[in-house]
């Protein structure tokens, strides 16, 4: 099975909140002392990628779509042992999801014949988690979202999708190709890469191509989407203390006081 | 493949002035993760127990690829350049306490280099390839009851027998020493000569006649097993000998490089991750009205110590570069491990007095560094013997 992975260089997400900052003018976060690194989900994808490969065999091949050193995450992806790698370049700043959707298409167009497209089910930066769906309707094959492993299925040209619900997990086949959005599971925690497979990971070709390369319009970039506000909430916190006679009377006033304030929000 | 032809693709460094590339820094994110999740969830209780699971841990770093990074493929090594080892060493400051560092750091770079650079073939097929694999645990073993910094003055005996040396004596505060599955040691070979006598020999300890009599209780480094090691009429080859007769000294003196610059530059991490925890938790906690940080006092000291520290981490950083031009940095590390020693027992003790009452608590990292890191001015050669070296490269020394 020839398998893709979408992956995105996102700022670290763990950085401590007091580090955090956003340019409210620009309506981006600022780069700050913060790494970065690759997005959580997306190595959920990949490591899924790679069980399945182990198990079935087949070739993984990892996308990208952002600048220059988004290049580090997909080096990271070969010492994982991805097969290829392609970097789309595109330069600017938080492109929106359908853009980098169209720009992926394109790309995984390019690249070839595939199976399954793997990308993360959200971005630890926006969390819009818009990609995965619109990449699908990009490509015309179906999606399933929020899938946690990937399977065989014993009909050829088909494979089965475990996917988490509000209410448990459906088990699901479907024809392929198709794109898959990963969540994070036990079973998908990403493995350290070994230290030779890393050595050699910067030595290994990796393509890259321009959006024109592909037929796209660098102007559109942020055209479908706009950000109208981005501010950090500030959080207030004050103590109040509940009073009353009895304990049955505190519980009363203490259950107001909530209601109250849920009303409120 | 080697690390040469990496830099040749043009891949920039990432510290400028040092070895260090991208893939430096993705190995230094690999080591990490593999911190969080196999040593620092069980620090509390390995240190607790005195002992950690050296054989089970050692096999996942040498999976990993952690075990043998500068040491030839043909061994299992990495063929890595040694900036891997020193991405290493700054990253094991990341564990919550010394011991597991300092154990890993015996296997890696005290225990093992004399091995790889003079050893046979043979001896490294059959005792450094499975150390790099993380199959066998090892210990370097110098130091006796009578015989510390005065490496010269040991007293333990290898004598020829034909194809074997019988080894008599006893070694002291041997790291990983309870556990070790072979012991690189250092024993005069010729009796009654000064340093010219000695020869480095491993020792696999089920060979009869070896027994750990003590494992030793400590201030610090709990996790990790010190011993005390007796030699009985121990027998081995001859062909266990690492390099020739009567160069031990020499090979030893040479191996302690390794052994400063990599303690010295963990030094110098552990040492700013505890002075950034302090400024934290100075930031965090109220006196007289206003947070710790904004004393004077507090705030320019904790700034002397960062630059301190980044003083060390630079020297460390320009022995790796003396390194790569193939020249001795005896010098420098001496000067660098002499530095780190006095440095962390400033920086152990400042930070633990800003941390007041919490300082002195065991849930607290702070208790913990203050114990272990007082070892830098007293292994791999006291502050004292480092003043000694330097003094001697310097021309400051009287003749002797
Ligand atoms: C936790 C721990 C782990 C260790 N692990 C190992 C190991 O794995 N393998 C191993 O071989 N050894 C190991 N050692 C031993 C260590 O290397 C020695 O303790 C060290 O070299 C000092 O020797 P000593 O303890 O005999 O002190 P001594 O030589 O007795 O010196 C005592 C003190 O005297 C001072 N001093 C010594 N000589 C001079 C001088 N010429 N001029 C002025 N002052 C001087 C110094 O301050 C020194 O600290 C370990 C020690 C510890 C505590």
């Amino acid at each position: 099975m020839n398998i893709v992975v979408c992956i995105k260089q996102i700022l670290d997400p763990e950085i401590p909140a007091r580090d955090f900052r956003v340019d409210s003018v620009k309506c981006e976060a600022e780069r700050g002392s913060a790494n970065l690194v690759t997005n959580i989900f997306c190595e959920n994808a990949l490591e899924t990628a790679l069980q399945f490969r182990e198990a079935q065999g087949g070739k993984i091949t990892a996308i990208s779509c952002g600048p220059e050193g988004a290049e580090d995450v997909l080096r990271k992806a070969l010492a994982l042992k991805a097969d290829d790698a392609v970097l789309v370049l595109n330069e600017a700043p938080n492109a929106d999801p359908l853009f980098v959707a169209k720009t992926l298409a394109a790309g995984i167009r390019k690249i070839g014949p595939f199976d399954a497209v793997l990308v993360g089910r959200e971005a630890g930066d926006w969390g819009a988690g818009q990609t995965g769906g619109l990449l699908a309707e990009e490509l015309q094959v179906p999606c399933i979202s929020f899938a946690e492993n990937l399977q065989p299925s014993a009909a050829s040209g088909a494979v089965k999708v475990k996917r988490q619900t509000d209410s448990g997990w459906e088990l699901l086949e479907s024809a392929t190709p198709l794109v898959i959005t990963i969540t994070n599971h036990e079973k998908n925690v990403p493995r350290i890469p070994k230290t030779r497979d890393v050595m050699q990971s910067y030595r290994k070709p990796l393509v890259k191509w321009t959006l024109a390369e592909l037929g796209i319009d660098p102007s559109t970039a942020n055209s479908y989407y706009r950000v109208a506000e981005l501010f950090i909430p500030r959080k207030e916190t004050q103590c109040e203390f509940i009073s009353g006679d009895t304990l049955e009377a505190k519980i009363d006033a203490f259950a107001h006081r909530v209601t109250d304030c849920m009303r409120s929000m | 493949m080697a690390i040469d032809e990496l830099r040749e693709t043009g891949t920039e460094g990432t510290i400028p002035g040092t070895g260090f590339t991208k893939a430096h820094q993705l190995f230094r994110e690999s080591v990490r993760r593999f911190i969080d999740q196999e040593i620092n969830p069980y620090m509390d209780q390995w240190e607790e127990a005195e002992m950690f699971p050296a054989h089970d841990l050692f096999k996942k770093a040498g999976d990993q690829g952690l075990l043998g990074l500068s040491y030839p493929e043909e061994y299992g090594g990495a063929g890595a350049d040694y900036w891997y080892n020193m991405a290493l060493a700054e990253e094991l400051a990341r564990v919550k306490g010394g011991a597991i560092p300092m154990a890993l750091g015996v296997q890696t770079d005290m225990a093992t280099p004399a091995l790889n650079q003079y050893g046979s073939h043979k001896l490294k097929k059959k005792f450094l390839e499975p150390a790099i694999r993380g199959d066998a645990v090892c210990s370097i073993a110098v130091t006796e009851a009578g015989a510390g910094s005065d490496v010269a003055s040991i007293r333990t005996k290898a004598e020829r027998d034909g194809d074997e040396y019988v080894i008599n004596g006893s070694k002291m505060f041997i790291t990983n020493g309870v556990q070790a599955d072979w012991i690189c040691l250092l024993a005069r070979t010729t009796p009654g000569t000064t340093f010219k006598g000695m020869s480095l020999i491993i020792v696999p300890t089920d060979t009869p006649g070896f027994c750990v009599s003590k494992k030793l209780k400590k201030l610090g480094n709990w996790a990790s097993d010190t011993a005390e090691l007796v030699f009985d009429n121990v027998r081995v080859p001859v062909a266990n000998r690492i390099g020739e007769e009567g160069q031990g000294f020499i090979y030893q003196m040479q191996q302690f490089q390794n052994e400063r610059l990599i303690s010295s530059l963990g030094a110098a991490a552990g040492a700013e991750k505890i002075l950034r925890m302090t400024i934290e938790y100075c930031r965090g906690r109220q006196t007289f009205g206003k947070p710790l940080i904004e004393n004077q006092w507090i705030y320019f000291k904790l700034t002397e110590l960062i630059s301190e520290v980044e003083f060390l981490r630079q020297m460390c950083y320009h022995c790796g570069r003396i390194m790569d031009r193939g020249d001795d940095y005896t010098r420098e590390a001496s000067m660098a491990k002499l530095k780190a020693g006095r440095l962390v027992r400033q920086v152990a003790d400042i930070c633990l007095q800003f941390h007041g009452g919490m300082g002195y608590m065991e849930e607290y990292p702070m208790a913990r560094y203050f114990r272990d890191s007082r070892l830098m001015s007293i292994g791999a050669g006291a502050d004292e013997i480092m003043l000694g070296i330097i003094a001697k490269f310097e021309g400051i020394a009287p003749a002797r």
